[in-house]
């Protein structure tokens, strides 16, 4: 079976730009549209869990994940790998709900970070234990999506610029970047287009140089698009202020993030800016608090919001996604 | 010499060459993966006495590729170097060197360099080939199991040709010989390369020290082997553990010691 699911981030390290909601949303239209799709926790911060997962259920997750039979989180499978005692070990991915699987997130992925950083210069000296380390939770995740017959991985990855960042947006075969319209996200693009394509470049040569028939990241991760977040609605336009930072977040999308990576290679930034911005998403407010709490999708929230806003956050999702899924699916 | 190139060859040179540096950077990495491999290898220590290690510098594989066009006008044949051959073509872009005491330690040398070029899934393309002129070193090797090869040049060196993986061209050069031999070569390089010296006397001098550096790894092969035959301590080159140049001085000491001790 040579069909691979789809490895998708909705990654800036930038923090606080609703990476966390966004995916969870998407990730529920997805299944909606008929997609059977695995969330994988990659931030030790945990909050994708958190929002998934009932509290009392996630302390459970928490207190039995070093255990060697119980555990069944991120950290339960690649401790072996951090701690140099053995290979990834395989495990059962939670089932949130028909046709939606969580890769459980671990605070604990922290160590595994950790060890991340001296695996990275193994796997530059060509060493078989650095390629090990580097590709251990995208083999962890392969492993998973083979047996669950997953269509599309989701990976939410913390905010940072770090060693397993690293590992997971290589891993990814589309990129989507989340962008609140306010000064700091419009300058936090330019170094994420910088480190992306020095990664793409650094793994290029890892990929030469490394040994035949060793399970390798893609290293490829392709820029689908981005995401405008949080603008407010005054009187059913989006405010003055938005739409001037809408038209820099643009044009730094365009010169930091499209122009970077084709310079590499045209490939990693196939489309135009005006084709890449993929929909905007408004602030929720209220309601994306409640779904928070609820740990449902905006749209099955019962203790807040409207009908008809509630309606309109599930048709923005879904148009969303049909977007996503467009693009992820053409070559 | 440039006046027997022309334009079109010296550009097609150049283009090479640009191409090269072009991929520098792939090449520091596969440098830097070697020296990873040889480096700190517990096995290897006991018999290694240093390494050495480049990439070749851009100029040099210029001059090579000038010497190489006039060879082939010389020889009435086609200079087939490409940008897609070149680093097939051009094997010792990056070198290794592996410097040891006298010839026989090359047994257990090479038992280790094999293991770690399968370990790490390295693609060996060729070797180990000992190069030699000197037909009692010729009968060692091929009792060993080491092929050999008579260059017409008056060196003993084995020699190891692999690439990181099926998929790619660039080739490292691995060669391993004793320190006396480095010390031929080392005079060879300066006054016979890139041409052979005009003054007879040197090179007649140099084929002289070939035969002694010769003999002289010969000579600290008996050495220890009547050494280590009269010893009932653990052989001599057991005990060395010398992998960083500082540190020798001290090991020294550590010898004369336990000799000293020995005789008393």
């Amino acid at each position: 079976m040579t069909r691979r699911a789809k490895r998708i981030v909705i990654y800036n390290h930038k923090g606080g730009v609703g990476k966390t909601t966004l995916t969870v949303n998407i990730a529920a239209a997805f299944v909606s549209l008929g997609k059977r799709v695995l969330l994988v926790d990659s931030d030790p911060q945990c909050n994708l869990t958190a929002y998934s997962i009932e509290s009392n259920v996630v302390d459970d997750l928490l207190d039995t994940s070093d255990d060697e039979k119980k555990g069944r989180t991120v950290w339960s499978a690649l401790k072996p790998i951090s701690e140099g005692t053995g290979n990834v070990k395989t495990i059962r991915p939670y089932e949130l709900s028909s046709n939606l699987f969580l890769l459980p997130g671990d605070i604990r992925l922290s160590e595994f970070e950790i060890s991340l950083t001296s695996l990275w210069s193994e796997c530059v000296q060509r060493r078989i234990r650095g390629f090990r380390g580097v590709t251990a939770l995208s083999s962890l995740v392969s492993d998973i999506a083979r047996s669950q017959d997953i269509d599309y991985i989701f990976y939410d990855a913390g905010p940072n610029i770090g060693p397993l960042n690293k590992a997971i947006l290589l891993d990814c075969d589309e990129l989507i970047v989340p962008a609140a319209c306010d000064l700091f996200s419009v300058r936090a693009l330019k170094t994420l287009g910088h480190t992306l394509s020095e990664w793409i470049k650094e793994w290029e040569i890892i990929d030469t140089l490394a040994p035949d028939d060793l399970y390798l990241l893609n290293g490829k991760p392709r820029f689908l698009g981005y995401i405008p977040q949080r603008f407010r609605v005054y009187r059913g336009e989006p405010s003055a202020a938005y739409t001037s930072y809408l038209s820099k977040l643009e044009k730094n999308v365009e010169s930091e993030i499209i122009a970077v990576l084709r310079k590499i290679d045209t490939t990693l930034a196939p489309r135009s800016v005006s084709e890449t911005m993929l929909g905007q998403i408004q602030d929720f407010g209220a309601l994306a608090n409640a779904a928070q709490n609820e740990g449902v999708p905006l749209w099955k929230v019962r203790g807040a919001g409207s009908k008809e806003q509630k309606e309109s956050a599930r048709q923005t999702f879904l148009n969303l996604s049909k977007q996503i899924i467009k693009r992820a699916q053409s070559v | 010499m440039s006046s027997k190139i022309s334009k079109m060859e010296a550009d097609r040179i150049d283009g090479l060459v640009a191409y090269y540096r072009e991929n520098l950077e792939q090449f520091k990495r596969f440098m830097g993966s070697v020296q990873s491999l040889f480096s700190n290898v517990e096995a290897l220590t006991p018999y290694v006495h240093s390494t050495k290690w480049r990439i070749k510098d851009p100029e040099h594989l210029k001059d090579k590729l000038k010497r190489w066009v006039i060879q082939c006008k010389e020889n009435n044949e086609r200079f087939e170097v490409t940008k897609e051959n070149l680093f097939e073509k051009v094997t010792d872009l990056v070198g290794y060197r592996i410097l040891h005491l006298h010839t026989t330690q090359i047994n257990k040398i090479n038992k280790v360099i094999l293991d770690l070029l399968v370990k790490d899934d390295y693609v060996l393309i060729e070797g180990p080939i000992a190069r030699t002129w000197d037909s009692e070193s010729e009968t060692y090797f091929k009792s060993i199991g080491i092929e050999t090869r008579d260059t017409g040049r008056m060196y003993t060196s084995v020699h190891y040709l692999f690439k990181a993986n099926k998929r790619t061209l660039p080739t490292c050069e691995l060669q391993v010989r004793t320190l006396a031999e480095e010390v031929w070569g080392e005079v060879d390089h300066m006054i016979n390369y890139p041409h052979p010296s005009h003054i007879t006397a040197c090179r007649e001098q140099i084929k002289v020290l070939a035969r002694v550096t010769s003999s002289c790894s010969r000579l600290v092969d008996s050495i220890f082997q009547s050494y280590n035959e009269s010893c009932i301590q653990p052989p001599i080159q057991e005990k060395r553990r010398r992998t960083n140049p500082n540190k020798s001085a001290k090991d020294n000491r550590a010898v004369k010691r336990s000799r000293a001790k020995r005789k008393s």
